[in-house]
């Protein structure tokens, strides 16, 4: 038998889902060693093996999502890293694009740039936006780089030129002299080669990423190779990328950038093995919900990214708050509403729930370890939602008391209402604040969301996924099982993707068809090169092409497929005119298009379908009935507790169904039914 | 009165916010003209049937006064005929409470069931509404005959279809008619885009219910208002602020704020402002009101939802015939300067209030070249918004590289202006040796160098703080002056800082920006020794700029610390309050030694 490991780390837990060829899954949930995660993960793989009697040696992959990129962004703990850039412009890196994510405020305080300005130095030389070159690199320059650069001990540098994405002859230079003075152990990463499009700011501040996580990411992974091969695992290791994708370790140790969000990206991906049709992911835990939307099974990418700007809106209208990433993403946007969101009340008599958290420690008031102010949570408890014993299948028992005080006081009393409807109006806010997450990815961008699923998973998600779905006027919800380890499961579905882009700015009406068929040529060359260092021949691998259009004269793009070797512009424009007016209600026929920069996407289908019985729930909950309260129209009700296998015909509404990592609410006019992959699947009463 | 819960009002005001929010999406991504897609120089916003802002999309926040007057102007012409499908188009400061002929006003109603429930609205910087000069800023027109096309609310759609007359009037009247039709798209779009969720809220609520959550979210923005302003000291406060002028002799313009704070009410007087002048920096009242709202936001301690009934508790004197109240036909193209200011104005009003809340001056403002010219047979024009250097705070130094409080703007990419325009940009950075000393210090100034390709390229400028340096507060130094360079060959000649004549340059000729550098806060003598050493490693100063001006001396890679004090007594006595030192290491590089600093922060340079 061959068995492969999916292994997702978390702030708190790790988790991991082991699936047979077969298909037939196990989990395990073990905490995280941040010490040294390859402890970790040994230790809990060996747990799981030996659980269902296998041996080491029959792993054949283990896939991984981690956090360690974010985190190590997040809590600057990243490398030494110097920078160089064009002469005039080692401050781009500091002033960005000058927006930042609030407005109204006096004291904003920006987070610090990536490289101090003393590692920031300067060549001369001169590209034009056409490639010619201006003025030929002065090498001494580069020289005096290197040596100030050596003196200084850095771990990494990144090179970032103006136009290089036009023409990379002087940043391969200056990258050679670099290496020749700094040595090997150095982590050099060129702009032209991470991200070669035009915007200098979001460019070199994805190259400064990539080479600032360098260092950090090569011993992780390091680490995690010594671990695994401890405990006689010699099988490949693949990583997560944050558009969902996978790539092995070792193209994962060179290019860190592209594993920032791999994390979340875990989940959206097991969702989108899972449907066929068009669903909105719901993914909430202790301190955001994640939300990214799934059209006819397709997984939607964005390019305007952001890494420790706290909460990601998907919105160029907040940006400006972290690091600019310009490498494709999968479109998630956040909000701080998580099961540890406090409440309070404003001065003007409001309710307001998030976006601080009471996290992890001391958490809400109920768990007992301290926490004082009311949270998410605690509202969940008094409405009767969670099991006022204990969660977790009996692993962390409540103190229902404090919770139900800390709302009564906090919530109820303030507002001069019953603790019951105070308790549901921080349900509800909490709602609103989430369904600006889901507008984000769907409103926002043209799509109503009234024809889509809410697909609700994580330790919350199930929770509040009909009342979600209520403010949106959605009318299905569906829960995956496991609900709470939902996203490990999704990196056994994941494919192996790589693309590459290359900026080339031109009018159609300025370039052909042949000149654009070379350039793509060249790039799937590259790529299919880059795809038999993964050890994937040519025959194996899917490509397709794209061009990143717009009206001449707009500054956003659309990607746009590109079908045919030789592509017929008409047929381009067309397609990107009815995309334009799809996203934003209109097109302008008349209007000359612009092609921005022309990508090629590799693909190698995962070759494990998600099976019939993929995973299937074994805890039974304890079963009865408990009071619930369902707002001012329905009261408390008595509401029966149910195991998920006791959905098997459909029921209706109020139920909750408890499993060990997350507690489902079904509300009255709503109805609950178990589908053939053992999703929980939520309908809308018609009247309701 | 029947009173809504409070959680569906919770939810009904983010629905209209995030309305708001994405027609400002809407624009962003299908705009043309760099000066909206890039700079962000426009705004987004819902009002209720009678005109009332509720909400406002995340953009400019010196609009925040730009729908109130606007909105009542179109009530007052067009009162009850309004149908579904119009669509209106101004832009007139004086016949449609508009701001400055470039700023065009696009607004629909919003009809539900035949009756008018509310309107979106949207103003967008236009690139060019003709007048003097391309860009339609020109700082040296007179009146506002010469400023471009002057348009009172009209329909630019009636019942969903155009009016030919509009469009055919408009397209004469630019000189780049195909961006301005396309960023008019983006605003109908916005429009409409807004008008689809709108109208869902209605219906999901029912009119009279929707009708009744306004009236109280306009209600508990008020209360809101006014518990802040209550917690606030009582008294009253004035400060002064001057503009440097204008043209080549430059007369100072004042601007004058009295705060009076009675109860839970807030007053601003501008009464001691200067009369308007004979050139487009006059400012129509929107703008100064914007400034006022806006200010009391930054000074709120939580978010004050952007409902109308926030204003109540707010009185603004803005006396006839000054340069915050101009009367017709004054020219107010160039008016931007003054809202500027007039936040500056306001803060140091504020400062004296709450003084822990808000910090020195900063740059002053938004610099404002507009470069036109031909490129491959094409009419272009580049607007950039240069900004980015803030005062230092009671605790902490001023913010290098981030937006004007005022507008929250972005800078445009080098490389995207280099591939699109005859322009290529040489340097985009700090300024070493600038910004103003203190305990705290503030930002330093910015530096954006430009050479210009074209055979000839026309500038057309708006920029101030070169004689009234930026305001420092407890006995810090003010800000560094920004100036302005036309470079060739060698030499240089200084710009002044509002050209009243358009600047002609040539191919190969340089135009060099330096941004008025943030004022200090505290005695630079007691700025922490450490602070200084990390200014000097970090290289926004040199060795002996911290030695000659904060008194520190460097040796070995650290503080030396007896000399260090030595330095600093001797700094104590020697100190020349005319030509301080931070000054010196300044001007110098810039080729100008002669100089004297009189009263606390007027410079004059050779």
């Amino acid at each position: 038998m061959s068995y492969r490991i999916a292994v997702d780390i978390g702030g708190t837990f790790t988790d991991i889902v082991l699936m047979a060829r077969s298909g037939k899954i196990a989990t395990h949930k073990t905490l995280t060693t941040p010490e040294d995660f390859g402890r970790g993960i040994a230790a809990g793989i060996s747990r799981v093996l030996e659980a269902v009697g296998a041996k080491p040696a029959e792993v054949e992959r283990v896939i991984h999502a981690t956090t360690v990129a974010t985190n190590t962004i997040l809590e600057h703990k990243g490398a030494l890293t110097g920078l160089v850039t064009t002469r005039g412009f080692r401050d781009v890196l500091e002033m960005r694009r000058l927006r930042i994510p609030e407005m109204y405020a006096l004291n904003y305080a920006r987070p610090d740039p990536l490289v101090p300005r003393r590692l920031r130095l300067e060549v001369a030389e001169r590209m034009g936006p056409d490639g010619s070159v201006r003025v030929p690199l002065d090498e001494a320059s580069a020289r005096a780089a290197g040596e100030r650069l050596a003196a200084e001990g850095v771990e990494a540098v990144a090179v970032s030129l103006l136009h290089a994405y036009a023409n990379p002859l002087h940043e391969k230079r200056v990258a050679a002299i670099l290496r020749q003075r700094l040595g090997e152990k150095v982590f050099i990463s060129c702009s032209s080669d991470i991200l070669p499009v035009i915007r200098e700011y979001e460019r070199t501040s994805t190259t400064v990423i990539n080479a600032y996580l360098g260092p950090t990411l090569g011993r992780y992974f390091e680490s995690l190779k010594r671990h695994l091969a401890g405990i006689g695992i010699d099988a490949g290791i693949h990583v997560m990328k944050s558009d969902g994708g996978v790539m092995s370790v070792a193209a994962a140790a060179e290019r860190p950038a592209y594993i920032v969000e791999s994390g979340p990206a875990a989940g959206v991906i097991g969702a989108a093995a899972g449907v066929q049709d068009d669903v909105i992911t719901f993914d909430m835990g202790g301190t955001t919900a994640k939300v990214s939307v799934i059209e006819q099974g397709k997984v939607q990418h964005t390019g305007d990214y952001e890494v420790g700007a706290g909460i990601n809106l998907s919105s160029k209208l907040v940006m400006g708050g972290g690091y600019a990433l310009k490498l494709p993403v999968i479109d998630i946007s956040e909000v701080g509403a998580g099961g540890g969101s406090l409440v309070s009340i404003d001065a003007g008599g409001l309710l307001r729930v998030g976006p601080q958290s009471a996290g992890a420690m001391p958490g809400p008031v109920c768990y007992g370890q301290g926490g004082t102010q009311a949270t998410f949570t605690d509202a969940a408890l008094v409405l009767g939602y969670l099991n006022p014993q204990a969660i977790a299948g009996g692993g962390l028992r409540l103190a229902a008391q404090k919770g139900r005080a800390a709302i009564a006081e906090q919530v109820a009393q303030p507002l001069g209402r019953g603790e019951m409807r105070a308790a549901y109006g921080v349900l509800q806010v909490a709602a609103s604040t989430m369904v600006r997450a889901v507008k984000a990815v769907t409103t926002y961008r043209g799509r109503d969301p009234r024809g889509f699923t809410l697909y609700a998973f994580g330790g919350n998600g199930p929770l509040v996924g009909a009342i979600v779905a209520d403010l949106m006027e959605m009318r299905r919800v569906m829960i995956p099982p496991n609900p709470g380890v939902f996203s490990a499961y999704g990196l056994l579905l994941a494919s192996v993707e790589h693309e590459i882009v290359r900026g080339f700015l031109v009018r159609l009406n300025a370039t052909t068809p042949a000149q654009v068929a070379e350039r793509f040529q060249a790039l799937e060359q590259d790529l299919v090169t880059r795809m038999r260092a993964e050890g994937y021949s040519r025959e194996r691998v899917e490509l397709r092409r794209f061009a990143d259009l717009r009206y001449a004269g707009q500054a956003h793009e659309i990607t746009i497929p590109v079908e045919g070797s030789g592509p017929d512009f008409a047929q381009l424009a067309r397609a990107f005119g009815d995309e334009h007016e799809r996203t934003y209600g209109h097109q302008a026929e008349q209007e000359e298009c612009e092609c921005v920069a022309l990508r090629v996407s590799a693909r190698v289908p995962a070759d494990l379908q998600p099976c019939s019985n993929a995973p299937r729930v074994t805890t039974a909950a304890a079963p009865g009935a408990r009071k619930a309260y369902f707002g001012p129209k329905h009261q408390a009700l008595d509401t029966p507790v149910l195991s998920r296998a006791e959905l098997a015909t459909r029921r209706a509404g109020p139920l909750i169904v408890e499993e060990y990592d997350a507690t489902c609410v079904v509300p009255p006019g709503w109805s609950a039914a178990l589908d053939a992959q053992g999703n929980i699947v939520l309908t809308a009463d018609e009247n309701h | 009165m029947k009173t809504t819960d409070p959680i569906t009002l919770e939810v009904v005001k983010n629905a209209l916010s995030s309305i708001a929010d994405e027609m400002a999406l809407v624009i962003l991504r299908t705009a043309y003209s760099s000066i909206v897609r890039d700079s962000m120089d426009y705004s987004t916003g819902l009002c209720d049937r009678h005109g009332r802002v509720i909400a406002h999309g995340l953009t400019m926040a010196l609009h925040l006064g730009a729908f109130p007057d606007a909105m009542q102007a179109l009530l007052r012409d067009y009162g009850n005929d309004m149908q579904e499908g119009d669509v209106f188009v101004f832009n007139d400061p004086y016949a449609a409470g508009g701001m400055h002929l470039p700023d065009v006003y696009i607004v629909k109603p919003v009809v539900v069931a035949g009756e008018l429930e509310g309107f979106a609205c949207t103003l967008v910087h236009q690139i060019d509404m003709g007048g003097i000069a391309p860009g339609s800023t020109a700082v040296y027109a007179t009146e506002i005959y010469q400023e471009g096309l002057r348009i009172p609310p009209v329909k630019m759609y009636e019942r969903g279809k155009p009016n030919q007359t509009f469009f055919r009037i408009m397209q004469l009247n630019t000189r780049i008619p195909d961006k301005l039709a396309g960023d008019m798209r983006a605003q109908i779009a916005a429009c409409n885009t807004a008008e689809r969720g709108f109208r869902v809220l209605v219906e999901r609520h029912g009119s009279a219910a929707f009708r009744a959550m306004l009236d109280e979210l306009h209600d508990y923005a008020e209360r809101l208002t006014r518990s802040e302003i209550a917690a606030l000291p009582k008294g009253t406060w004035s400060f002064t602020d001057y503009i440097d002028g204008l043209g080549d002799a430059p007369q100072p313009i004042a601007l004058k704020a009295t705060v009076t704070i009675r109860g839970d009410a807030l007053t601003v007087d501008w009464t001691g402002s200067s009369p308007q002048v004979n050139g487009a920096i006059n400012c129509p009242s929107p703008f100064v009101k914007s400034a006022v709202h806006l200010m009391v936001k930054c000074i709120a301690r939580q978010d004050i939802p952007n409902f109308e009934g926030y204003l109540r508790p707010l009185e603004i004197i803005l006396p006839e015939g000054t340069i915050v109240n101009p009367t017709p036909p004054a020219a107010c193209a160039a008016r931007a300067i003054i809202g500027w200011r007039a936040i500056d104005t306001l803060m140091g009003v504020f400062a004296q209030i709450v003084p822990e809340r808000v910090g020195a001056a900063g740059e002053g403002g938004v610099t404002f070249p507009a470069f036109s010219g031909w490129h491959d047979g094409r009419r272009y024009v580049l607007s950039e918004t240069l900004t980015g250097s803030w005062g230092a705070m009671r605790h902490a130094d001023g913010v290098f590289g981030i937006p004007n409080p005022g507008g929250n703007l972005t800078n445009q990419p080098v490389e995207m202006i280099e591939a699109l325009y005859p322009i290529e940009i040489e340097a985009y950075g700090m300024l070493q040796n600038s910004g103003g000393p203190g305990k705290y210090r503030g930002a330093p100034g910015i530096l954006r160098r430009y050479r210009l390709l074209g055979d000839e390229t026309t500038i057309v400028m708006r920029a101030d703080r070169q004689r009234f340096l930026p305001w420092a507060l407890d006995g810090g130094s003010p800000g560094t002056p920004s100036y302005h360079f036309v470079q060739a060959n060698g030499t240089q000649r200084v710009l002044p800082q509002n050209p009243m004549y358009p600047v002609r340059l040539t191919k190969g000729e340089t135009f060099v920006h330096i941004g008025a550098g943030g004022a200090g806060v505290g005695e630079p003598l007691e700025r922490d020794p450490a602070r200084v050493l990390d200014d000097v490693r970090e290289e926004r100063i040199t060795a002996d700029y911290a030695r000659d001006v904060y008194g520190v001396v460097i040796a070995n890679g650290g503080v030396d610390v007896a000399k260090t004090q030595a330095a600093r007594r001797r700094l104590r006595l020697e100190r020349d309050p005319r030509k301080p030192s931070y000054l010196r290491y300044f001007l110098e590089p810039l080729g100008l030694r002669d100089f004297v600093c009189e009263g606390e922060r007027t410079l004059s340079a050779r």
